[in-house]
């Protein structure tokens, strides 16, 4: 019936129907554990699909068996495999399965055995080259329809050197865009607050929890770091000065420079999308108001808000760069606003509630678009919650303990925040989508997180003369 | 002669003694009492009046800077007492105006002193608002005493937000302790920046 319908329905049916057949093969398994009898794969009615496809919890099983390649590179390739294993895992798009060490590597690929096994995708890797200069080559096999899914090479840096994780996750995020038509999430950095003996420094941490490093060396209180577009300059507040003011640090050698100091305060850095400008807080007459300044000219910054005996603070730009959400406590409680970057006027997201205790902030803009997330107090203890740019479709994502400062991925469907959980202080990721969750970084004070944009990982390369796309298998 | 010469030294002695006492009366922290100079079992000579006479001026000079040490501290402490706040407010308290009143007072006796207020929060709040907040209450601070009269110029504020507390718990008293003002003196003016 599969065969059936690639030519009557063309490619997308085919996908939906794969991930109904596989739904259906996993409940199959679990029934006829359960000694029930199996029923017919083709008579699963039409109108049912629909449902499960968009089940977003649904996630098809991929295997990776082990890495081809010579001796001398095996211990590159078992790393290059727990790497991307890691990775497929944490973007919560596939049931990453076990496979033993016997399954063969050699020779036409076996679809009917790991189609036994329940795999959707097959993932096969083999490791050519040097040590000094090993390339990856990365093919996606779709289990369920026989077919090559993509190939490609990856040029790697020789194993232990900066960037080989980074490139590594980078070909990750190449087989979840193959599967799923958007990248992953792997080639991504979270910078972060962190107590020191001087107050608080800036690090950073690779998106699955590995290579933590320093990035500021104030001796004072930093805080709110925030990343350029590109992911290779972080803006963040400190007091190294003793007046707190705006720096930007290049990651890349390292390098930290004063970016905005005007009288008072300036705080909650945000890059816009396109990296011309810098919306931040500063002081005016005693309150704090949001400015943007303008980061090609070095120069000019303009107040963004207008909200006379009130604070306006922590801005975050729209995906399209034209507009804000920001934190303002104008109408006698903490609230989450949305406004024209040029207008004057500001509309409140948040919903307002006839109670002493609200006390929304952090807002951050999804990638996408569609949600901002923020933190607010329930019962006094802050929560993680998204809202729709316009206040609908208020959610709640958090219960237990206390969550702050959410900030997303770029996939647009990943947070990651501050949170004390039942104990286990650190910092967190959650899949909006799926409600899985795990913890990026342990410690009581880490704090303040923001999520880079994808980084573009070292010499990616095509291979030649190999396929794109859905080619059949020879 | 010479056992006149030792009266009048413990004669000497026990005033110093006295002026001391008097000096650390006044709130001075206290200071070792300096050992008596080893008695020289000399002839006397005709400087003796002369050397009376420096070391009476010696210990007036001793007293003047043990007052001048005793007001130091007193306006010092004056100046270093902190103010609170409510929860998610920078409005000044009663309590805070009775501290911000002495401060007036000796700021006005005073015109050269010059202060740093800083803005503290508890660590409920967010991060970010918090620091927003604890500018607010430095700057609430500023506002009151000028409107008493104190120059705009002897003022810069700066906060910290949640960043320093004064106690590290989780509970009402440490919240209400770290919602706070505290004064940095910048410029002591004729009061001498001390040891």
């Amino acid at each position: 019936m599969n065969s059936v319908m690639v030519q009557a329905n063309g490619k997308i049916t085919v996908r939906r129907g794969r991930g109904l057949w596989i739904a259906c093969l996993l409940s199959l398994a679990l029934s006829s554990a359960a000694g029930a009898q199996e029923p017919q794969r083709d008579s699963i009615p039409t109108d049912v699909r629909v449902g499960i496809l968009y089940q977003p919890a649904f996630r098809p099983g991929i295997v990776m068996p082990a890495i081809a390649a010579s001796q001398e590179l095996r211990e590159l390739a078992d790393s290059v495999r727990s790497i991307v294993l890691r990775d497929l895992d944490y973007s919560d798009r596939f049931e990453v399965m076990p496979v033993g060490e016997a399954v063969p590597t050699e020779g036409p690929v076996n679809y009917s055995l790991w189609d036994e096994l329940g795999a959707v995708w097959l993932l096969l890797g083999a490791i050519e080259g040097s040590a000094d200069g090993p390339v990856l080559r990365l093919t996606l096999h779709d289990v369920v329809f026989r077919l090559l899914q993509d190939v490609r090479a990856y040029q790697l840096p020789a194993l232990g050197q900066t960037d080989f994780r980074l490139a590594v996750h980078g070909a990750a995020d190449q087989v979840v865009e193959w599967a799923t038509s958007s990248p992953g999430l792997a080639a991504t950095r979270v910078a972060y607050v962190e107590k020191s003996p001087g107050g608080s420094e800036i690090y950073v941490v690779d998106s699955d929890g590995f290579a933590m490093r320093r990035v500021s060396r104030d001796s004072s209180i930093a805080l709110s770091p925030a990343w350029s577009p590109k992911g290779d300059r972080l803006a963040y507040m400190s007091y190294q000065a003793g007046d707190p003011a705006i720096y930007e640090s290049d990651l890349n050698p390292g390098i930290s420079t004063l970016l905005v100091d005007l009288p008072g305060l300036d705080m909650t850095p945000d890059y816009s999308p396109d990296g011309t400008r810098l919306g931040f807080a500063g002081t005016i007459e005693g309150r704090t108001e949001v400015f943007i300044y303008n980061l090609e000219r070095r120069c000019c910054a303009e107040r963004a808000t207008f909200a006379r005996y009130s604070n306006s603070l922590s801005p975050s730009f729209s995906p399209d760069g034209t507009r804000i959400a920001f934190n303002s406590d104008r109408l006698g409680q903490l609230h989450i606003f949305v406004k024209e970057v040029d207008a004057t006027s500001a509309e409140l997201v948040t919903p307002y509630i006839y109670d002493g205790s609200v006390h929304n902030a952090g807002p951050d803009w999804s990638p996408l678009g569609d949600r901002i997330a923020f933190h607010g107090w329930v019962g006094g203890t802050p929560q993680i919650f998204t809202v729709a740019p316009d206040g609908r479709g208020l959610r709640q994502l958090t219960q237990q303990g206390r969550n702050e400062d959410p900030s997303w991925a770029p996939d647009g469907r990943h947070i990651v925040f501050a949170s004390t959980r039942d104990g286990l202080n650190g910092l967190w990721v959650l899949d909006v989508v799926s409600g899985r969750i795990r913890r990026l970084v342990r410690g009581t004070a880490a704090r303040l997180p923001a999520w880079s944009g994808r980084l573009d990982s070292p010499s990616v390369r095509q291979t030649e003369g190999v396929a794109g796309s859905n080619r059949n298998n020879p | 002669m010479a056992s006149n010469w030792k009266k009048g030294a413990d004669w000497l002695g026990a005033i110093t003694l006295a002026l001391i006492i008097a000096g650390c009366g006044g709130g001075a922290t206290p200071e070792p009492e300096p050992q008596p100079e080893p008695e020289p079992q000399v002839e006397p000579t005709r400087d003796d009046a002369a050397e009376r006479e420096a070391e009476a001026r010696r210990l007036r000079e001793e007293e003047e800077r043990r007052r001048r040490e005793a007001e130091r501290n007193r306006v010092l402490a004056i100046l270093a007492e902190r103010v609170h706040f409510d929860f998610d407010r920078s409005d000044i308290r009663p309590d805070a105006e009775e501290v911000l009143q002495r401060k007036v007072t000796v700021l006005r006796e005073y015109p050269d002193v010059t202060l740093r207020v800083e803005g503290h929060c508890d660590e409920r709040g967010s991060n970010e608002y918090n620091l927003a907040l604890g500018q607010r209450r430095a700057e609430a601070v500023r506002r009151y005493l000028l409107s008493y009269g104190v120059e705009a110029g002897r003022f810069a504020t700066i906060s910290y937000g949640e960043e320093r507390p004064l106690l590290d718990a989780s509970n009402e008293e440490a919240w209400a302790q770290n919602r706070r003002a505290e004064f940095v003196v910048t410029d002591h003016g004729r009061l001498g920046a001390g040891d």
